[in-house]
C-alpha cells in the first residue's frame, strides 16, 4: 500500500472529524465518513456542490462562507465555531478549521476543510455553566441568609440573656444568703448561654474577613470555636496575598465544614490547618490525628461526611476538594480555589 | 430634674428596651449613681445629653439614629464635660478604636459583670469631678 493510499483510506475512515477538501473556488472534491454523519450527506449528492449549503441563509446574506476561504488565504488557515445545517436543514454547533492548500509554486490548490460537531459538548457546557450559576447563587442566598440569623441573634437573643443576666445579678443581692447559690447558678447558665450565642454568631457571620482578611478570621475561630471543642490547634499560612473576600468567605465555609467534620467524626486531639499559595490559588489543607476512615473516595463516603458539599463549594469556585483518609491514620482534606484574574496575573 | 451633685449622674441610651431596663436598675441600686436620662436612640441621647448635661453617658453602639459613633461627636460638642462608655453587644476591635478616637473612656462587652459596668462608671466619673 503506499502512503498516500494509506492517508486516503485514514482520513475516509475517520467518524468523529468531518474531514474534505475544497477546490479553490470552494465547491467539495472530496468527503468522509465524518463528514456524511455528521452532515447526513453521502458522497454522491455532496461531490461539486459549493460548501456554502452548509452554512444558515444568515452567513449566507453576509457572505460568510467566501470570507472565510479569504480569511484562509490570506492567514494560512481560519478556525470558527458556529451554526451550521445538516441536509435535513437541523442545525448543530460546529468547531470548523479550513486550511488553504497550495502548492510548490505558491498556487492555490484548494482548502481543506476539518468540522467537528460540538452540539453536545456546547449543550454539556451550558449545563454546566447553569449549574455552576444556579450553585454560585445559592451560596450568596445562603450567606445572605445566614447573616440575618446571625443579626437577629445578635440584636434579639443575646441582648434579652445579657438583661436577664443583669438582673439575676441585682436579684442575688438582695435575696437571702441560702437562695443566692441557686441564682448563681441561673446566672452562670445565662452566661453560657450567652457565649455560645456568640460563637453562633461568628459561625453564621464571619465578620472578620471582611474587615480583618481570612487568616486573621481563621485563626479566631480555631482560638475561640475550635479549641473550645478540646482541640489542640494550629494554623500555618504562607499567602503571597489574601484571597479577595467572595473566595475568603468560601474558603473559610469549606475549613468551617471540615472542622466541624473533624469535631463530629474523627476523635481527633488535634487540627492543623495550611494555606498556601499554589498555581495561582490558594490551596488549603485541614489534616487531623483521627481515626480516619476506610475508602475516602466512594461517594456513600463523601455523602456520609458531608464532604460533597464542601467538594461542591469548592467547584462552584472554579476549584477542587479531596480527601485522604485511612483507618487510624487521620484524615485529610484538601481543597484549591483560583484566584480571581487579576490576581493570577499579578502572581505570575 | 435637679441633679443631686454628690452622686454622678449618669445617662443610659440603648434601643433594646430590656438593656435600657435593667441597666438603669444596676446603676439605680448604687447608692452613689444617679440615672437622670434614659434614651432610645442617638438623636434622643444628643437631646437628652445636652438638656441634662451628665456627668457619664452609657451608649450602645449599634442603634438607630446614627448609633453610637454620632451620639459621642455629638454630646462631645453639646456637653462636653459628659464622660462616654460604650457598652456594645460587639466585641470589634474596628469599631472600639473607632470609638475611642471620638472620646469614648471605655469600650464594654455585654455580657461583663455588673460590678465591671458600675466601676467603669464610677471610674468615668471620677474623670469628671477632678
Amino acid at each position: 500500500m503506499r502512503p498516500d493510499d494509506g492517508y486516503r483510506l485514514l482520513v475516509q475512515g475517520v467518524t468523529d472529524y468531518g474531514i474534505l477538501m475544497l477546490d479553490p473556488t470552494g465547491h467539495i472534491v472530496s468527503w468522509n465518513a465524518g463528514a456524511e454523519r455528521i452532515k447526513g450527506y453521502q458522497e454522491h449528492e455532496i461531490l461539486g456542490k459549493h460548501f456554502s449549503v452548509f452554512y444558515p441563509p444568515e452567513d449566507i446574506a453576509t457572505g460568510k462562507p467566501d470570507n472565510e476561504l479569504a480569511q484562509a488565504v490570506i492567514e494560512g488557515h481560519l478556525e470558527d465555531e458556529g451554526w451550521r445545517l445538516r441536509k435535513d436543514g437541523t442545525r448543530f454547533w460546529a468547531n470548523v478549521v479550513i486550511t488553504a492548500l497550495f502548492d510548490d509554486t505558491g498556487t492555490l490548490r484548494g482548502f481543506g476543510k476539518v468540522t467537528r460537531d460540538m452540539t453536545e459538548r456546547r449543550s454539556a457546557e451550558a449545563t454546566l455553566a447553569e449549574r455552576r450559576r444556579l450553585l454560585t447563587h445559592l451560596v450568596e442566598a445562603q450567606e445572605l441568609e445566614r447573616r440575618r440569623i446571625a443579626w437577629d441573634v445578635h440584636d434579639d437573643s443575646i441582648q434579652a440573656m445579657v438583661a436577664v443576666g443583669m438582673r439575676l445579678q441585682l436579684l442575688s443581692s438582695r435575696v437571702p444568703e441560702e437562695h443566692r447559690p441557686t441564682l448563681q447558678q441561673l446566672e452562670d447558665a445565662v452566661r453560657t448561654s450567652v457565649s455560645r450565642l456568640r460563637n453562633l454568631v461568628v459561625h453564621l457571620r464571619p465578620t472578620a474577613i471582611e474587615e480583618h482578611g481570612l487568616v486573621t478570621a481563621l485563626s479566631g475561630y480555631l482560638q475561640d470555636v475550635v479549641a473550645a471543642w478540646d482541640l489542640g490547634t494550629s494554623l500555618s499560612a504562607e499567602l503571597d496575598h489574601e484571597p479577595p473576600v467572595p473566595t475568603a468567605i468560601t474558603i473559610f465555609r469549606i475549613c468551617q465544614e471540615a472542622l466541624i467534620n473533624v469535631r463530629k467524626h474523627a476523635r481527633a486531639t488535634c487540627v492543623a490547618v495550611t494555606l498556601s499559595t499554589t498555581d495561582g490559588g490558594t490551596l488549603v489543607r485541614v489534616r487531623d490525628d483521627g481515626i480516619g476512615f476506610a475508602n475516602p473516595v466512594r461517594e456513600d463516603s463523601f455523602h456520609r461526611f458531608g464532604l460533597i458539599e464542601m467538594r461542591e463549594r469548592a467547584e462552584t469556585a472554579a476549584g477542587w476538594c479531596s480527601v485522604e483518609s485511612a483507618p487510624d491514620a487521620g484524615t485529610t482534606v484538601e481543597f484549591w480555589l483560583p484566584n480571581p484574574p487579576e490576581q493570577r496575573a499579578a502572581t505570575r | 430634674m435637679t441633679a443631686d451633685r454628690t452622686k454622678l449622674t449618669v445617662l443610659i441610651a440603648d434601643d433594646d428596651p430590656m438593656i435600657r431596663m435593667a441597666l438603669s436598675e444596676v446603676l439605680a441600686a448604687e447608692p452613689d449613681l444617679l440615672v437622670v436620662a434614659i434614651a432610645a436612640d442617638a438623636e434622643e441621647a444628643v437631646a437628652l445629653a445636652a438638656h441634662h448635661t451628665p456627668d457619664v453617658a452609657v451608649l450602645d453602639v449599634r442603634m438607630p439614629g446614627g448609633g453610637g459613633a454620632h451620639a459621642a461627636r455629638e454630646i462631645r460638642i453639646r456637653s462636653p464635660r459628659t464622660q462616654l462608655l460604650a457598652f456594645s453587644a460587639y466585641d470589634d476591635t474596628g469599631v472600639a478604636n473607632e470609638l475611642k478616637r471620638l472620646g469614648v473612656r471605655e469600650y464594654l462587652i455585654k455580657g461583663v459583670t455588673n460590678a465591671q459596668i458600675v466601676s467603669a462608671v464610677r471610674r468615668a466619673g471620677a474623670a469628671v469631678r477632678t
